[in-house]
C-alpha cells in the first residue's frame, strides 16, 4: 500500500513534468509558427537563411511567400500534409545535421513548386503547355519533364545556393 | 502498481527524449546567433571612417568605393542659366552641380561657391548645418557634442572633424551592423507625420535610411542652453512633414510659421528653397505603392563568387538594368532605357517652360519695383511667384523625380506654371498703370548673362574660393590626418574638379 502510493505520486509528477516539458519544447521549436504562412518560420533553421535572402531581394517578395510555391494550394488537406512531411523530414535532418552545404530540393517538392509555378502563370504557360502533346515523339521522356526553373535559373533563389552564400544579410535577423 | 509503473517509465522516456531534443533546439539557436550576429566595428560610439569597417565587410566596401568613378562635373547653371535668375541673392545663384558619387558628397559641399571662403572657424555664410547629409562624422560629432551643440555656429567652426564622405556609419549601427537612424531629425519628423517607430519594418528601413538625406528640409532656430549655461540658437534640420509629405502640405507647414529661406534679389519675393524631396516623391510613385524600397533598385542584390551581398555602388538603376528593374519586369533593357527616356523628356519640356515663366516672373517684377510699384500692388504677385517657384523647385529638386513619381511630377510643374503665368499677367497690369508698356525682358539665356542680372561677381568668388582651398582647406586635412579622424590614403586617386576650374 505505502509502496503503491509512492509510485503513484511519483508516476503522476514525471508525467506532469514531462507535460510541462512537452509545452517549454513546443515553445522553444516555436512548433505552432509552422502553421502559419510566415516566410519567417522557414528560419526558424538558420539553414535557410540563403533561401530567405535571397527571396527578399527577389521579384517574388511582395507577390508570393514561401508557402505559395512550395507547398499545394489546390486543398487544406494536402496542404498540411505536405507540411507535414516536410516537417517531419526537416526536423530530422536538421536535428541529426544530415543537412548538406547545397540544400536541394525533393522529387516531392519540385513537383509541388513545378505546379504552382503553371498554377500562378497560367496565362504566360498556357502556350507551352498546350504545345506539350505536339512535341511528343513516343520515343522516350516526355518533353514536360522539364521544370520552369531550369531556364528561370534565377528565380527566385539565384543559381549560387550555399549556407554561406549570402553572409552579413540584414534582412534574416527580424526575428 | 503496473499502470502507474508504466506511466513512471513512459514519462521518464519522454522526458529524457524531450531533454535531447531540447538540448538540440538551443544548440541550434545558438548557432543561429552566431551566424546572424555580425561583427563589432566598434563597440562604443561610432566608426565614421569608413575603411575601418573594410575590415569586416570589404565587399560591401569595395562597391561603394565604386561611386568614386561618378566624378563628372554637369554645371546646371551653364544648362540652365534661368536657375541664376530663380535662385537670385541665395547659394545656389552662384554655383549648382548635378549630383555626384556619394564618394565626391564631401568633396562638393566644400568646394561649391554657395559654402563661401571662410578664413577661420567664426567666419562664412553657412550655418554647421550645411555638413549633415554629407559624412558619417557628423554622426560622430552629434554623440560627441550633442545635437543642439553639432548645429550652432558657422560650417567652418567644423571643417576639421567632417573629412570621411557618405558612408557606412551613416546607415549601419557601428556595433550590430543593422540599418539605424542616425540623424534625430528623421525620427522626429516621423512621429510628426503620425508614424510609430516601433512598426518600422526592415524593408521600410531600406528607404529611410536614405530619407535622412534624401528628403526635404529647412532650418529650424532652436534656442537651447549649452554645458557652460550660456544661452544659444541652433539651426536644427528640420523635415516640415507635420502637415503631410506633399508639396501643398509643406508650403501650408511654411506659411502657417512665416518661414521663408530668403528674399529675392530681383522680385523681393519671400522665398522657399525646395532641398531635393526625394523620398517624398518617392512615396507618391508607383514603386512605393507596390512595397519597393530605395534598395532594392539602388543596391540591388549582387553575387560574387560564392557570395551574395548588397551592392553599394549607389548609382542609377540604369547603369545596371539586368539586377536591378529586370529582376521584377519582363521588358528588355532597350525598352526600359527608352521608357525612362521618354519620362525625361516629357518632364525638360515642361520644366523650361515653367522656368523661363518663374524667371520672367521675377525680371518683371523687379522692373515693377523700379517703376514705382507699392507693397500693396505687389502682395499678390509675390504670393503668386513664392509659391509658383516652391512648386516647380519641389517637382525637380530631387534625384530622378520623373521617373519615381512622374504623374506627381508633371502635376506639380502643370500648377507651378499656371502661378507663374498667373503673376506675369498681374504683372502686366500693374506695370500698365505705372505707365511702362513696352517693358522687354532682359536676355538671360548663357550663364554670364543671368549671373550679372542676378548680381553674381563669380570672378571674385571664385578668386576667394580657390585662396580658401589653398589656405584654410589644406589646414583641415592636416588638423584631420593629425587626430586620425581621416585616413589619407582613403583620398588616394581622387579626382579634384569643381565647375570653376576645370
Amino acid at each position: 500500500m505505502k509502496t503503491s502510493c509512492w509510485i503513484k505520486y511519483c508516476s503522476l509528477t514525471a508525467f506532469v513534468a514531462a507535460l510541462a516539458f512537452f509545452v517549454y519544447l513546443v515553445d522553444a521549436s516555436k512548433a505552432l509558427s509552422y502553421l502559419s504562412k510566415d516566410p519567417l518560420a522557414c528560419i526558424n533553421c538558420h539553414v535557410m537563411n540563403p533561401q530567405y535572402a535571397t527571396w527578399q531581394h527577389s521579384s517574388h517578395k511582395n507577390v508570393a511567400s514561401c508557402v505559395d510555391c512550395h507547398l499545394p494550394t489546390d486543398s487544406m488537406v494536402d496542404k498540411y500534409l505536405a507540411k507535414a512531411r516536410d516537417g517531419w523530414n526537416h526536423s530530422v535532418a536538421f536535428t541529426l545535421n544530415t543537412y548538406g552545404q547545397n540544400i536541394q530540393i525533393s522529387d516531392d517538392g519540385a513537383k509541388r513548386v513545378q505546379a504552382n509555378c503553371i498554377a500562378c502563370h497560367a496565362g504566360l504557360t498556357e502556350t507551352i503547355r498546350s504545345n506539350q502533346d505536339r512535341y511528343h515523339d513516343f520515343s522516350g521522356a516526355p518533353a514536360a519533364d522539364r521544370k520552369c526553373w531550369e531556364c528561370h535559373r534565377e528565380v527566385p533563389h539565384g543559381r549560387v545556393r550555399s549556407l554561406s552564400s549570402t553572409p552579413d544579410n540584414l534582412g534574416v535577423r527580424e526575428l | 502498481m503496473n499502470k502507474y509503473g508504466f506511466l513512471m517509465i513512459g514519462s521518464a522516456v519522454a522526458l529524457a527524449g524531450m531533454g535531447l531534443m531540447a538540448n538540440s533546439i538551443n544548440g541550434k539557436q545558438v548557432e543561429r546567433e552566431v551566424l546572424t550576429t555580425l561583427p563589432v566595428v566598434k563597440a562604443d560610439g561610432v566608426e565614421s571612417r569608413n575603411d575601418e569597417w573594410a575590415r569586416y565587410y570589404p565587399r560591401q566596401y569595395d562597391s561603394w568605393k565604386q561611386t568614386k568613378k561618378n566624378d563628372k562635373i554637369k554645371d546646371m547653371l551653364e544648362e540652365k542659366p534661368q536657375l541664376a535668375i530663380l535662385w537670385a541673392g541665395y547659394g545656389f545663384a552662384k554655383d549648382y552641380n548635378a549630383p555626384r558619387g556619394h564618394f565626391y558628397a564631401l568633396q562638393s559641399n566644400i568646394n561649391t561657391l554657395r559654402t563661401g571662403a571662410p578664413v577661420g572657424p567664426v567666419d562664412g555664410p553657412m550655418p554647421t548645418a550645411c555638413w549633415t547629409c554629407k559624412s558619417p562624422d557628423v554622426v560622430r560629432v552629434m554623440e560627441e557634442q550633442g545635437e543642439n551643440e553639432y548645429f550652432t555656429g558657422k560650417w567652418a567652426r567644423l571643417g576639421e572633424e567632417i573629412v570621411n564622405p557618405i558612408g557606412c556609419a551613416d546607415c549601419h549601427d557601428s556595433s550590430t551592423g543593422d540599418l539605424t537612424l542616425t540623424r534625430p531629425y528623421l525620427e522626429r519628423a516621423l512621429e510628426a507625420s503620425g508614424t510609430n517607430l516601433d512598426e518600422i519594418t526592415h524593408q521600410e528601413m531600406r528607404s529611410l535610411v536614405c530619407a535622412q538625406c534624401h528628403s526635404e528640409y529647412y532650418f529650424k532656430n532652436t534656442e537651447y542652453t549649452d554645458k557652460e549655461g550660456t544661452e544659444q540658437v541652433a539651426k536644427v534640420v528640420t523635415f516640415p512633414w507635420s502637415e503631410g509629405l506633399g508639396a501643398e502640405d509643406m508650403e501650408r507647414y511654411y506659411n502657417n510659421y512665416g518661414f521663408k529661406d530668403w528674399t529675392h534679389k530681383i522680385s523681393k519675393a519671400p522665398m522657399l528653397k525646395a532641398q531635393h524631396p526625394g523620398y517624398e516623391i518617392y512615396k507618391t510613385g508607383i514603386h512605393a505603392q507596390r512595397g519597393v524600397s530605395c534598395a532594392d533598385c539602388h543596391m540591388p542584390y549582387k553575387q560574387e563568387g560564392s557570395v551574395k551581398f548588397s551592392d553599394h555602388h549607389i548609382a542609377s538603376p540604369l547603369e545596371n538594368v539586368e539586377n536591378t528593374c529586370l529582376t521584377c519586369h519582363r521588358e528588355t533593357e532597350e525598352e526600359f532605357k527608352q521608357l525612362v527616356k521618354t519620362k525625361l523628356d516629357r518632364k525638360e519640356q515642361l520644366m523650361e517652360i515653367t522656368m523661363d515663366n518663374l524667371a520672367k516672373a521675377h525680371l518683371t517684377a523687379g522692373k515693377a519695383w523700379e517703376s514705382g510699384a507699392t507693397e500693396e500692388q505687389m502682395a499678390g504677385v509675390l504670393e503668386s511667384i513664392r509659391s509658383g517657384q516652391w512648386i516647380w523647385d519641389y517637382s525637380i529638386a530631387s534625384h530622378g523625380s520623373f521617373f519615381h513619381a512622374p504623374e506627381e511630377t508633371l502635376r506639380l510643374l502643370g500648377v507651378a506654371n499656371e502661378k507663374a503665368q498667373q503673376a506675369r499677367l498681374e504683372l502686366a497690369g500693374i506695370l500698365a498703370t505705372l505707365g511702362v508698356t513696352d517693358y522687354q525682358i532682359p536676355d538671360f539665356s548663357t550663364k554670364e548673362k543671368a549671373q550679372k542680372l542676378a548680381g553674381v561677381n563669380l570672378e571674385k568668388l571664385v578668386d576667394e574660393k580657390n585662396e580658401f582651398r589653398e589656405l584654410l582647406l589644406k589646414e583641415w586635412s592636416e588638423k584631420a590626418v593629425e587626430a586620425g579622424r581621416l585616413n589619407p590614403a582613403t583620398r588616394e586617386g581622387m579626382s579634384d574638379k569643381t565647375s570653376y576650374n576645370q
